[in-house]
């Protein structure tokens, strides 16, 4: 009896599990940072464009065939291959479309323009005396002036699926970080990072097509990102007000 | 025997409440009063605020979503007129303001543009794509002019390896989060609701 109990209670505790997973992500951290009047925006890091696809083939076809193998370890053994050889293919198709859509995007610096978005949206707060932009770290007395340094970086950038179907249906994406801190300390009182998603679904065929298109998508989501990015950076401040 | 039976029935009944609510009542979406702050919309002097019932302007109102592979539909616990305007009350009220019925400042008309959780079912991961569009007018309760209208995006975007059905919930709280956050953080709300000092106030 004693034992019947306690497996109905383990699988009870088992069943129930999942539900510490939902637990929200990490808030970012912020600390009050009120005096902090005069700010320099700096680009940092590398950006990479690409073209992201959720494609369920080959590997589908794959593991139909692979269900077919009487054996069961060469089935075991060629399960993890297929899966490599799904995403070689798909890597190498994702490559060519970014391949394609680069000549249209020539000039297009994604962090100067989330850079220059975010100092638009904090100058318009009107909670900073002075939001300067820089693509360099600040010296001499660009860097003197300066009572913090805010360094954003976008790690990634381009086209994401976000509905399944055909034609697929895409939208620009930028993910996106920044950090704030004090010059001269070096304390970091601010730090977030943001997948920026653009609202518009467009047809990734239009995209690769039309060259001022593209740009214009690419400009709005990156935009949209140097938004983003200071409206938290902004609702993190009033935290210390 | 019976008491067997009884064990049986209980593990059932457990195993049945694992989902934690997401298959059988919905996703329970919130906008958590902990994480609010005081943000831009705190520089307004106090306001008495009337928030309208929320309306629902969605396309399709029965869902927020679809199950990979034709599981079934993705809902809410709650209609999303009620987390939304239930997320506005908790943002007006920690920026330091009221929300009223009577002797108003200022009435907020709060439409539900979308609420949608798409969801990209690949070879080996799974994409989430959490949707809020909140369409705000501010109006004066006197004459009904609208003093301001926004529109606010909330998008959260999350890729998975596995299908917990926990991110589903997670994406869209992030979504309403950040179209929470923009409306806290917009200069032009801030600047109606202080501009009402001298409208009504002289």
């Amino acid at each position: 009896m004693l034992r019947a109990f306690t497996v109905v209670l383990a699988l009870a505790t088992l069943s129930l599990s999942g539900c510490a997973s939902s637990a929200p992500p990490p808030r970012p951290s912020a600390r009050p940072f009120d005096d902090l009047r005069r700010v320099t925006v700096v680009v940092s890091g590398e950006s990479a464009f690409s073209i992201a696809d959720y494609p369920v083939e080959p590997g589908r076809t794959f593991d139909e065939v692979l269900k077919w193998i009487p054996w069961l370890p060469y089935r075991t053994a060629l399960g993890p291959a297929a899966k490599l050889v799904h995403q070689g293919i798909n890597w190498v198709l994702g490559a060519n479309r970014a391949a394609t859509a680069a000549p249209s995007l020539d000039g297009v610096s994604p962090r100067s323009v989330v850079a220059a978005a975010m100092a638009r949206t904090l100058k318009a707060s009107g909670w900073f005396d002075e939001v300067l932009t820089l693509e360099r770290e600040p010296s001499g007395e660009d860097r003197r002036r300066a009572d913090a340094i805010v360094r954003v970086s976008v790690p990634a950038w381009g086209l994401v699926r976000v509905r399944e179907g055909e034609p697929g249906v895409f939208s620009g994406f930028a993910d996106v970080r920044g950090q704030m801190a004090v010059r001269g300390t070096g304390v970091i009182v601010w730090e977030d990072s943001q997948d920026v998603t653009n609202p518009e679904q467009i047809p990734v065929d239009a995209f690769l097509r039309d060259r001022a298109f593209a740009r214009q998508e690419m400009a709005d989501v990156l935009e949209r990102a140097g938004e983003r990015l200071a409206n938290e950076l902004l609702y993190a401040r009033g935290a210390g007000r | 025997m019976r008491r067997r039976a009884g064990l049986f029935g209980v593990l059932l009944s457990l195993l049945a409440a694992s989902g934690c609510g997401v298959t059988s009542s919905g996703l329970d979406v919130r906008y958590p009063e902990a994480g609010v702050k005081r943000a831009m919309l705190a520089s307004a002097p106090p306001r008495r605020i009337e928030i309208a019932p929320v309306a629902d302007r969605r396309m399709e109102t029965a869902r927020i979503g679809s199950r990979p592979k034709g599981g079934g539909d993705i809902v809410t616990s709650r209609p999303v007129t009620d987390i939304v305007g239930e997320a506005l009350a908790v943002e007006i009220r920690k920026n330091g303001h009221s929300v009223v019925s009577d002797r108003t400042d200022v009435v907020l008309a709060t439409a539900v543009e979308e609420f949608r959780l798409d969801v990209v079912a690949g070879y080996s991961a799974t994409q989430y794509v959490g949707r809020v569009v909140i369409a705000v007018a501010v109006a004066d309760p006197r004459s009904g002019d609208k003093l301001l209208t926004r529109t606010y995006v909330g998008i959260s975007r999350r890729r998975v390896e596995k299908d917990p059905d926990s991110n589903w919930r997670d994406v869209m709280d992030v979504a309403l989060a950040r179209a929470m956050h923009d409306l806290a953080t917009d200069p032009e709300l801030a600047t109606v609701l202080s501009r009402l000092l001298t409208a009504f106030n002289p």
